[in-house]
Protein backbone atom coordinates (compact mmCIF):
# COMPACT_ATOMS: atom_id res chain seq x y z
CA UNK A 1 0.00 0.00 0.00
CA UNK A 2 1.34 3.50 -0.58
CA UNK A 3 1.14 5.73 2.45
CA UNK A 4 -1.59 7.96 1.00
CA UNK A 5 -3.94 5.21 0.39
CA UNK A 6 -3.47 4.20 4.60
CA UNK A 7 -4.34 8.09 4.81
CA UNK A 8 -7.44 7.36 2.43
CA UNK A 9 -8.57 4.97 5.04
CA UNK A 10 -7.62 6.76 8.20
CA UNK A 11 -9.68 10.01 7.00
CA UNK A 12 -12.89 7.75 7.66
CA UNK A 13 -12.37 8.23 11.05
CA UNK A 14 -14.79 10.38 12.66
CA UNK A 15 -13.43 14.20 14.31
CA UNK A 16 -15.76 16.82 16.15
CA UNK A 17 -16.62 20.08 14.11
CA UNK A 18 -18.47 23.15 15.54
CA UNK A 19 -19.58 24.27 12.00
CA UNK A 20 -20.97 27.87 11.27
CA UNK A 21 -23.50 27.19 8.82
CA UNK A 22 -26.86 25.09 8.68
CA UNK A 23 -27.62 22.46 6.83
CA UNK A 24 -30.52 19.14 7.90
CA UNK A 25 -29.64 15.75 7.78
CA UNK A 26 -27.36 14.86 4.12
CA UNK A 27 -27.57 10.99 3.20
CA UNK A 28 -24.30 9.83 1.76
CA UNK A 29 -23.70 6.01 0.79
CA UNK A 30 -21.72 5.51 4.20
CA UNK A 31 -24.28 6.63 6.61
CA UNK A 32 -26.35 10.05 7.55
CA UNK A 33 -24.35 12.69 8.04
CA UNK A 34 -25.57 16.17 10.27
CA UNK A 35 -27.97 18.23 11.04
CA UNK A 36 -25.46 20.75 10.96
CA UNK A 37 -26.20 23.96 13.27
CA UNK A 38 -23.85 26.78 13.60
CA UNK A 39 -21.81 26.61 17.03
CA UNK A 40 -23.21 23.27 18.12
CA UNK A 41 -20.20 20.04 17.81
CA UNK A 42 -21.38 17.24 15.17
CA UNK A 43 -19.18 14.66 14.49
CA UNK A 44 -18.19 14.00 11.26
CA UNK A 45 -15.69 12.09 9.24
CA UNK A 46 -11.96 13.60 8.59
CA UNK A 47 -12.21 13.95 5.35
CA UNK A 48 -15.49 16.22 5.61
CA UNK A 49 -14.17 17.85 8.35
CA UNK A 50 -10.78 19.01 6.56
CA UNK A 51 -12.71 20.09 3.32
CA UNK A 52 -15.01 22.13 5.30
CA UNK A 53 -12.13 23.92 7.41
CA UNK A 54 -10.63 24.89 4.16
CA UNK A 55 -13.33 26.41 2.95
CA UNK A 56 -13.65 28.08 6.61
CA UNK A 57 -17.45 26.89 7.48
CA UNK A 58 -15.60 25.09 10.80
CA UNK A 59 -13.66 24.96 13.38
CA UNK A 60 -12.15 21.27 14.79
CA UNK A 61 -12.14 20.44 17.86
CA UNK A 62 -9.47 18.18 18.43
CA UNK A 63 -9.71 14.30 19.82
CA UNK A 64 -8.94 14.22 23.61
CA UNK A 65 -5.95 12.27 23.07
CA UNK A 66 -3.92 14.88 20.93
CA UNK A 67 -3.25 17.03 23.90
CA UNK A 68 0.58 17.09 25.27
CA UNK A 69 -0.01 15.64 28.73
CA UNK A 70 -1.76 12.45 27.27
CA UNK A 71 1.25 12.35 24.52
CA UNK A 72 3.70 12.79 26.64
CA UNK A 73 2.11 9.72 28.91
CA UNK A 74 2.10 7.56 25.74
CA UNK A 75 5.62 8.15 24.83
CA UNK A 76 6.75 7.40 28.45
CA UNK A 77 5.27 3.91 28.43
CA UNK A 78 5.93 2.95 24.88
CA UNK A 79 9.86 3.82 25.63
CA UNK A 80 9.15 1.83 29.15
CA UNK A 81 7.76 -1.40 27.88
CA UNK A 82 9.48 -3.83 25.43
CA UNK A 83 5.84 -4.70 23.86
CA UNK A 84 3.56 -2.51 21.91
CA UNK A 85 1.26 -0.14 23.42
CA UNK A 86 -1.86 0.08 22.15
CA UNK A 87 -2.55 3.84 20.70
CA UNK A 88 -5.41 6.03 21.45
CA UNK A 89 -6.14 5.72 17.35
CA UNK A 90 -5.22 3.15 15.15
CA UNK A 91 -4.47 5.64 12.74
CA UNK A 92 -2.69 8.07 15.16
CA UNK A 93 0.49 9.44 12.91
CA UNK A 94 -2.76 9.84 9.78
CA UNK A 95 -4.73 12.43 11.88
CA UNK A 96 -2.26 14.14 13.66
CA UNK A 97 -0.81 14.76 9.99
CA UNK A 98 -3.77 15.88 8.40
CA UNK A 99 -4.88 17.33 11.37
CA UNK A 100 -2.01 19.71 12.37
CA UNK A 101 -1.74 20.29 8.56
CA UNK A 102 -4.70 21.79 7.84
CA UNK A 103 -5.99 22.86 11.77
CA UNK A 104 -3.52 23.55 13.68
CA UNK A 105 -4.85 26.94 14.67
CA UNK A 106 -7.45 24.86 16.17
CA UNK A 107 -5.01 22.96 18.48
CA UNK A 108 -3.01 24.06 20.94
CA UNK A 109 0.50 23.50 21.23
CA UNK A 110 0.58 21.62 18.17
CA UNK A 111 4.19 22.10 17.34
CA UNK A 112 5.03 20.23 20.62
CA UNK A 113 2.33 17.29 20.06
CA UNK A 114 3.74 17.01 16.47
CA UNK A 115 7.27 16.34 18.33
CA UNK A 116 5.63 13.79 20.94
CA UNK A 117 3.78 12.28 18.21
CA UNK A 118 7.14 11.35 16.04
CA UNK A 119 9.27 10.67 19.20
CA UNK A 120 6.81 8.04 19.76
CA UNK A 121 6.72 6.42 16.01
CA UNK A 122 10.62 6.33 16.20
CA UNK A 123 10.41 4.63 19.56
CA UNK A 124 7.39 2.15 17.86
CA UNK A 125 9.80 1.27 14.40
CA UNK A 126 13.03 0.75 16.73
CA UNK A 127 10.50 -1.65 18.29
CA UNK A 128 9.49 -2.99 15.08
CA UNK A 129 12.77 -3.71 13.85
CA UNK A 130 14.14 -5.11 16.92
CA UNK A 131 11.55 -7.62 16.60
CA UNK A 132 12.45 -8.94 13.16
CA UNK A 133 15.38 -9.07 14.08
CA UNK A 134 15.62 -11.34 16.80
CA UNK A 135 12.81 -13.20 14.88
CA UNK A 136 15.05 -13.61 12.19
CA UNK A 137 17.68 -14.37 13.74
CA UNK A 138 15.69 -17.19 15.76
CA UNK A 139 14.12 -18.48 12.56
CA UNK A 140 10.42 -19.01 14.40
CA UNK A 141 7.84 -19.81 12.36
CA UNK A 142 5.39 -17.24 13.52
CA UNK A 143 5.01 -14.18 15.66
CA UNK A 144 2.91 -12.08 16.79
CA UNK A 145 2.78 -8.06 16.84
CA UNK A 146 -0.13 -6.78 19.10
CA UNK A 147 -1.11 -3.28 18.34
CA UNK A 148 0.89 -2.20 15.78
CA UNK A 149 -1.34 0.24 13.25
CA UNK A 150 -1.54 0.31 9.41
CA UNK A 151 0.80 2.89 8.90
CA UNK A 152 3.83 0.81 10.81
CA UNK A 153 3.08 -2.18 9.08
CA UNK A 154 2.98 -0.47 5.87
CA UNK A 155 6.27 1.28 6.09
CA UNK A 156 8.38 -1.78 7.60
CA UNK A 157 5.96 -4.89 5.71
CA UNK A 158 7.37 -5.21 2.45
CA UNK A 159 10.97 -5.37 3.41
CA UNK A 160 10.24 -8.04 6.27
CA UNK A 161 8.37 -9.99 3.48
CA UNK A 162 10.95 -10.14 0.80
CA UNK A 163 13.46 -10.49 3.73
CA UNK A 164 11.77 -14.03 5.41
CA UNK A 165 10.95 -14.84 0.96
CA UNK A 166 15.18 -15.27 0.67
CA UNK A 167 15.34 -17.12 3.67
CA UNK A 168 12.58 -19.41 2.96
CA UNK A 169 14.41 -19.79 -0.17
CA UNK A 170 17.70 -20.36 0.92
CA UNK A 171 16.23 -23.04 3.51
CA UNK A 172 14.58 -24.87 1.30
CA UNK A 173 17.70 -25.08 -1.22
CA UNK A 174 19.17 -27.67 1.28
CA UNK A 175 16.13 -29.99 1.11
CA UNK A 176 16.19 -33.19 -1.33
CA UNK A 177 15.07 -33.21 -4.38
CA UNK A 178 15.24 -29.65 -5.47
CA UNK A 179 15.88 -30.70 -8.65
CA UNK A 180 12.99 -28.38 -9.78
CA UNK A 181 15.55 -25.71 -10.85
CA UNK A 182 17.41 -27.72 -13.52
CA UNK A 183 16.37 -28.28 -16.59
CA UNK A 184 16.81 -31.21 -18.69
CA UNK A 185 17.77 -31.00 -22.44
CA UNK B 1 37.53 -28.54 -29.54
CA UNK B 2 38.43 -29.38 -25.55
CA UNK B 3 40.69 -31.97 -24.35
CA UNK B 4 39.43 -34.13 -21.97
CA UNK B 5 40.80 -32.61 -18.35
CA UNK B 6 41.50 -29.24 -20.03
CA UNK B 7 40.23 -26.33 -17.06
CA UNK B 8 37.77 -23.95 -18.64
CA UNK B 9 36.05 -20.92 -17.32
CA UNK B 10 32.65 -20.91 -19.14
CA UNK B 11 29.35 -18.72 -17.83
CA UNK B 12 26.70 -20.92 -15.14
CA UNK B 13 23.72 -20.98 -17.48
CA UNK B 14 26.12 -22.78 -19.97
CA UNK B 15 27.56 -25.43 -17.01
CA UNK B 16 24.10 -26.28 -16.66
CA UNK B 17 22.61 -27.25 -20.00
CA UNK B 18 26.14 -29.14 -20.39
CA UNK B 19 25.50 -31.13 -16.65
CA UNK B 20 24.65 -34.63 -17.44
CA UNK B 21 24.44 -37.16 -14.07
CA UNK B 22 24.53 -40.04 -16.47
CA UNK B 23 27.20 -39.12 -19.24
CA UNK B 24 29.22 -36.77 -16.71
CA UNK B 25 30.49 -34.50 -19.64
CA UNK B 26 31.95 -31.67 -16.93
CA UNK B 27 32.43 -31.41 -13.85
CA UNK B 28 32.20 -28.73 -12.29
CA UNK B 29 34.88 -26.65 -9.63
CA UNK B 30 33.92 -24.54 -6.47
CA UNK B 31 34.45 -21.01 -6.48
CA UNK B 32 36.80 -20.21 -3.52
CA UNK B 33 34.11 -18.28 -1.61
CA UNK B 34 31.57 -21.44 -1.32
CA UNK B 35 34.97 -23.95 0.44
CA UNK B 36 35.86 -24.34 3.63
CA UNK B 37 38.66 -21.80 4.75
CA UNK B 38 36.01 -19.14 3.84
CA UNK B 39 33.49 -20.91 5.69
CA UNK B 40 35.74 -19.54 9.19
CA UNK B 41 35.51 -16.10 7.78
CA UNK B 42 31.65 -15.82 7.41
CA UNK B 43 31.04 -17.06 11.16
CA UNK B 44 33.38 -14.97 12.70
CA UNK B 45 31.91 -11.98 11.96
CA UNK B 46 29.47 -11.75 8.47
CA UNK B 47 29.07 -8.31 8.85
CA UNK B 48 32.61 -7.68 7.50
CA UNK B 49 32.63 -9.12 4.56
CA UNK B 50 32.50 -7.39 1.10
CA UNK B 51 30.10 -10.16 -0.47
CA UNK B 52 30.13 -7.38 -4.16
CA UNK B 53 33.29 -8.18 -4.52
CA UNK B 54 33.22 -12.18 -3.93
CA UNK B 55 30.96 -12.15 -6.85
CA UNK B 56 28.06 -10.15 -6.66
CA UNK B 57 25.14 -13.33 -6.40
CA UNK B 58 26.50 -14.88 -3.48
CA UNK B 59 23.24 -16.34 -2.58
CA UNK B 60 21.80 -16.45 -5.67
CA UNK B 61 25.27 -18.46 -7.59
CA UNK B 62 25.42 -20.47 -4.65
CA UNK B 63 22.22 -22.17 -4.45
CA UNK B 64 22.31 -22.60 -8.55
CA UNK B 65 25.59 -24.74 -7.52
CA UNK B 66 23.62 -27.10 -5.62
CA UNK B 67 22.03 -28.44 -8.55
CA UNK B 68 25.84 -30.26 -9.63
CA UNK B 69 26.50 -33.05 -8.00
CA UNK B 70 29.72 -34.69 -6.78
CA UNK B 71 31.56 -35.75 -9.49
CA UNK B 72 32.35 -39.83 -8.92
CA UNK B 73 35.19 -40.68 -11.67
CA UNK B 74 37.38 -43.33 -9.31
CA UNK B 75 40.03 -43.08 -11.47
CA UNK B 76 41.12 -39.89 -9.94
CA UNK B 77 40.68 -40.79 -6.17
CA UNK B 78 42.65 -38.44 -4.66
CA UNK B 79 41.38 -35.30 -6.76
CA UNK B 80 37.81 -36.74 -6.09
CA UNK B 81 38.18 -37.02 -2.36
CA UNK B 82 39.57 -33.16 -2.41
CA UNK B 83 36.37 -32.53 -4.09
CA UNK B 84 33.90 -34.22 -2.67
CA UNK B 85 34.84 -32.41 0.80
CA UNK B 86 34.65 -29.17 -1.25
CA UNK B 87 31.22 -30.43 -2.10
CA UNK B 88 30.26 -31.38 1.47
CA UNK B 89 31.44 -28.32 2.50
CA UNK B 90 29.30 -26.70 -0.49
CA UNK B 91 26.25 -27.80 1.87
CA UNK B 92 27.65 -26.37 4.93
CA UNK B 93 27.88 -23.19 3.41
CA UNK B 94 25.12 -22.96 2.11
CA UNK B 95 23.39 -23.45 4.93
CA UNK B 96 25.91 -21.08 6.10
CA UNK B 97 24.75 -18.31 3.64
CA UNK B 98 21.46 -18.53 5.35
CA UNK B 99 23.13 -17.95 8.43
CA UNK B 100 25.10 -15.22 6.70
CA UNK B 101 21.68 -13.95 5.44
CA UNK B 102 20.69 -13.82 8.89
CA UNK B 103 24.16 -12.09 10.37
CA UNK B 104 23.54 -9.63 8.00
CA UNK B 105 20.21 -8.70 8.06
CA UNK B 106 19.91 -5.91 10.79
CA UNK B 107 22.26 -3.97 9.46
CA UNK B 108 20.80 -4.07 6.14
CA UNK B 109 17.20 -3.29 7.61
CA UNK B 110 18.36 -0.70 10.01
CA UNK B 111 20.36 1.37 7.49
CA UNK B 112 17.90 0.86 4.60
CA UNK B 113 15.52 2.37 7.52
CA UNK B 114 18.00 5.31 8.24
CA UNK B 115 17.64 4.36 12.04
CA UNK B 116 20.99 5.46 12.24
CA UNK B 117 21.42 8.71 10.04
CA UNK B 118 24.99 7.39 8.70
CA UNK B 119 26.01 7.68 4.87
CA UNK B 120 24.73 4.03 3.75
CA UNK B 121 26.99 3.76 0.51
CA UNK B 122 30.31 2.18 2.47
CA UNK B 123 27.57 -0.68 3.40
CA UNK B 124 25.72 -0.21 0.19
CA UNK B 125 29.33 -1.44 -1.42
CA UNK B 126 29.75 -4.75 0.50
CA UNK B 127 26.15 -6.35 0.09
CA UNK B 128 25.87 -8.72 -3.01
CA UNK B 129 22.72 -8.10 -5.14
CA UNK B 130 19.92 -9.78 -3.43
CA UNK B 131 20.83 -7.63 -0.53
CA UNK B 132 20.74 -5.01 -2.60
CA UNK B 133 17.40 -5.28 -3.95
CA UNK B 134 16.23 -5.85 -0.14
CA UNK B 135 17.87 -2.85 0.99
CA UNK B 136 16.28 -1.04 -1.71
CA UNK B 137 12.65 -2.24 -0.34
CA UNK B 138 13.96 -0.93 2.51
CA UNK B 139 14.77 2.70 1.64
CA UNK B 140 11.45 2.78 -1.04
CA UNK B 141 9.16 2.08 2.17
CA UNK B 142 11.13 4.90 4.54
CA UNK B 143 11.30 7.31 1.45
CA UNK B 144 7.79 6.90 0.89
CA UNK B 145 6.67 7.83 3.99
CA UNK B 146 8.70 10.63 4.25
CA UNK B 147 7.38 12.14 1.26
CA UNK B 148 3.82 11.19 2.54
CA UNK B 149 5.01 12.90 6.17
CA UNK B 150 6.02 16.18 4.01
CA UNK B 151 2.69 16.50 1.85
CA UNK B 152 4.71 15.79 -1.32
CA UNK B 153 2.20 12.11 -1.96
CA UNK B 154 -0.20 14.33 -3.49
CA UNK B 155 1.88 16.38 -5.45
CA UNK B 156 1.53 15.89 -9.07
CA UNK B 157 4.93 15.93 -11.10
CA UNK B 158 6.46 14.47 -14.01
CA UNK B 159 7.25 11.48 -13.97
CA UNK B 160 11.22 10.55 -14.41
CA UNK B 161 10.89 8.72 -17.54
CA UNK B 162 9.17 11.74 -19.34
CA UNK B 163 11.75 14.70 -18.20
CA UNK B 164 14.40 12.70 -20.08
CA UNK B 165 12.98 12.87 -22.97
CA UNK B 166 13.95 15.93 -23.95
CA UNK B 167 10.75 17.30 -25.96
CA UNK B 168 11.27 20.57 -27.81
CA UNK B 169 9.23 23.52 -27.07
CA UNK B 170 6.79 24.59 -28.70
CA UNK B 171 8.37 28.22 -30.04
CA UNK B 172 11.20 26.66 -31.38
CA UNK B 173 8.55 24.02 -33.36
CA UNK B 174 7.24 26.85 -35.18
CA UNK B 175 10.49 29.30 -35.22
Amino acid sequence: MEPAEVEFLAEKELVTIVPNFSLDRIHLIGGDLGPFNPGLPVEVPVWLAINLKQRQKCRLIPPEWMDVGKLEEIRDQERKEDTFTPMPSPYYMELTKLLLNYASDNIPRADEIRTLVKDTWDTRMAKLRLSADSFVRQQEAHAKLDNLTLMEINTAGTFLTQALDHMYKLRTNLQPGDSSQSQDF
Amino acid sequence: SFLQGSKLEIPLWLAKGLHDSKRRIISVELPKIYREAWRTVFSADANVVDLHKMGPYYYGFGSQLLNFENPENPEIAQTILQASLSWGWLCVTCLCSLQTFVARFRRIMDSSQNAYNEDTSALVARLDELERALFQVGQKGLNDFQCWEKGQASQITASSLVQNYGKRKLAEVDG
